[in-house]
């Protein structure tokens, strides 16, 4: 073989291009809008944690997506299939309809708890179950989950005043405005440590990918590391909605598009969707803040009108042509 | 050396209980063994006992000499690899990418690829005439072509025992008698080779040795002129079979002789 590998590597200009438009993103989420209240207070006050809340939450999205798709062996597997959203939304609903009065980092807890908590039944519920398809029955379980979740919240709000129904259906549609550091800061350690693991067992996923009895014949302790990325995928889209909001789409979207451009290996594919997940969740957020300005569309509602109709092209090219 | 010794085998699953007992096989370097049987017997049981994935097993099991519980995952996956019966998960990885995903016993950490890992997935994918094949994406291949690729896969595992279940299966002529040659050519290499299949008739000329399971236990043993009798396969099977043998080609003709 003549000096190039087996493997397809995107080279180097697939990467310079990546980071060069995240960067430019970046650059025009700071400086979109008025800066007219003391230019640096609203930079450093109201921007740059806003910008580091949607680099922080795309790239945690993402790396669950990844994590959720290989081990359900299921492309269309979002973070949210665990019931994470349901979890995140009834804690944070009950707060609201509680009418309780807690601070930031308090209410970014409660939803962070209430989907571990979610992700943690929909785990047992799936190791309680007689069947032997371990994937499968994570996927209906979350599901399942998911409904149940949605409905209880309903009960809640059928129940509570019109403002705090206001209240909770805007919690549902995604926020990444933030007011000092409180919010990023409490997502940081979590969208690190997440990453990192599920960044270490890259080989892991491509052999999960190729399911249980075929990883587990290849030396994986696939119960073990599905526990383990499991829960690294929990905490990182469990924390990202727990501080923004259900904000849909990303984890399903930008696997899906980085596993056309640059083909199914996780070892590319996750560094990949990072990138990816922070230039998408950034751009949606910049479109959110011009399109109706001064006012400003839910993130979770650009996403889907965004993310919707670009996937459905995307499904309806990928069954008719080649690529 | 044997590339495989079961003694006194017993496995079956927490739930539904023991499938099959009392199992002793031994396989040489260099064998084909076939294990045959009706659906349910516990062929596919036997190999996942072997292999110590979700199944229950107790007895004596030694790859490449050495018992299967002093062995840690990663070495044993380095000693038997396994090629299951469905086609492979659809991926978008290309066919030399998932050869190389049999390198992963190999590898630690970052799981990058090595000039070992190519050198030995390249060295597959021409065994297995694939070569030409190497760039494509495996979800779009046929069927025959994709086991081809799960082959070569696990022979990137560079294994002293391959374990196959039912690998002819939903396959064409031409494509079966590919396979065939192929494990044929492979034992020849001096791998050990234990398969489970359903073609008696086609399989017959490149075994060595055969295998009976049913009803729990083992029926039969020895090679496929002792084992491939009428009254054997036909108390097996419970249908009334016919069998023949080809003197100018060797190959075995298995009828059934109800409904005719």
């Amino acid at each position: 073989m003549t000096g190039g590998s087996l493997a397809r590597r995107p080279g180097a200009a697939f990467w310079l291009l990546l980071s060069v438009l995240t960067l430019a993103a970046c650059a025009a989420s700071l400086l979109v809008g008025p800066l007219d209240d003391p230019p640096a207070w609203v930079l450093l006050r109201l921007r740059l944690p806003r910008l580091a809340l949607a680099l922080l939450g795309g790239a945690s999205l993402s790396v669950a997506g990844c994590v959720l798709q290989s081990i359900l062996r299921n492309d269309l597997a979002t973070p949210y299939t665990l019931g994470i959203s349901a979890g995140a939304g009834l804690a944070s609903g009950a707060i609201i309809v509680a009418g309780a009065s807690i601070p930031v980092v308090g209410m970014v807890a409660a939803g962070t708890g209430g989907a571990l908590l979610a992700v943690l039944a929909v785990f047992l519920l799936a190791g309680a179950s007689r069947r032997s398809d371990t994937g499968a029955t994570l996927l209906l379980a979350g599901v399942t989950i998911n409904l149940m979740g949605a409905s209880v919240l309903l009960l809640l709000e059928y129940f509570s005043d019109a403002d705090r129904i206001l209240e909770i259906v805007r919690w549902m549609m995604g926020d990444l405005a933030a007011v000092g550091w409180e919010k990023p800061l409490f997502l940081l350690p979590a969208a690190i440590a997440g990453t990192a693991v599920v960044l270490s067992r890259t080989g892991v996923l491509n052999q999960m990918a190729q399911g249980d009895d075929m990883a587990a014949s290849r030396g994986v302790s696939v119960g073990r590391e599905r526990n383990l990325l499991l829960a690294a995928a929990a905490v990182l889209a469990g924390a990202t909605v727990g501080v923004t909001g259900p904000v849909g789409f990303v984890g399903l979207i930008v696997p899906h598009v980085m596993r056309r451009l640059r083909g199914g290996d996780y070892r590319t594919l996750v560094p990949a969707s990072v990138l990816g997940g922070m230039l998408l969740v950034v751009s949606a957020d910049i479109l959110s803040r011009i399109v109706i300005s001064p006012a400003e569309l839910p993130i979770g509602v650009t996403m889907a009108l965004l993310g919707g109709p670009f996937f459905l092209v995307l499904l309806i090219r990928g069954e008719s042509g080649r690529d | 050396m044997p590339a495989l010794k079961v003694t006194g085998l017993s496995a079956g699953y927490p739930r539904t209980g023991t499938v099959m007992s009392g199992i002793d096989l031994t396989i040489e370097r260099g064998e084909v063994c076939g294990l045959i049987g009706p659906n349910g017997a516990g062929k596919s049981t036997l190999l996942k006992a072997v292999l110590g994935l979700d199944v229950e097993a107790s007895g004596g099991i030694e790859i490449c000499d050495r018992p299967v519980r002093d062995l840690g995952r990663m070495q044993r996956a380095r000693l038997a690899s396994y090629l299951p019966q469905s086609m492979g998960a659809a991926s978008r990885l290309t066919v030399a990418e998932t050869v190389l995903l049999g390198r992963h016993p190999y590898r630690s950490g970052w799981s990058r690829d090595s000039g070992r890992d190519e050198a030995v997935a390249e060295e597959c994918l021409r065994e297995t005439g694939i070569w030409h094949l190497r760039n494509r994406e495996f979800g779009r291949l046929s069927g025959g072509e994709k086991r081809l690729v799960m082959l070569a896969a696990s022979l990137a595992q560079e294994p002293g025992l391959l374990l196959l279940d039912e690998p002819g299966s939903s396959l064409d002529f031409r494509h079966q008698l590919d396979i065939w040659l192929l494990l044929r050519r492979l034992a020849d290499r001096g791998i050990g080779i234990l398969v489970s299949t359903h073609e008696i008739g086609i399989s017959g000329r490149f075994l060595d040795t055969v295998l009976v399971i049913a009803g729990g236990g083992a029926r039969a043993f020895g090679p496929p002129s002792e084992v491939f009798t009428g009254g054997i396969l036909s108390e097996v099977y419970g249908v009334r079979l016919a069998v023949s043998r080809d003197r100018a080609t060797g190959a075995w003709s298995i009828l059934p002789e109800e409904g005719a």
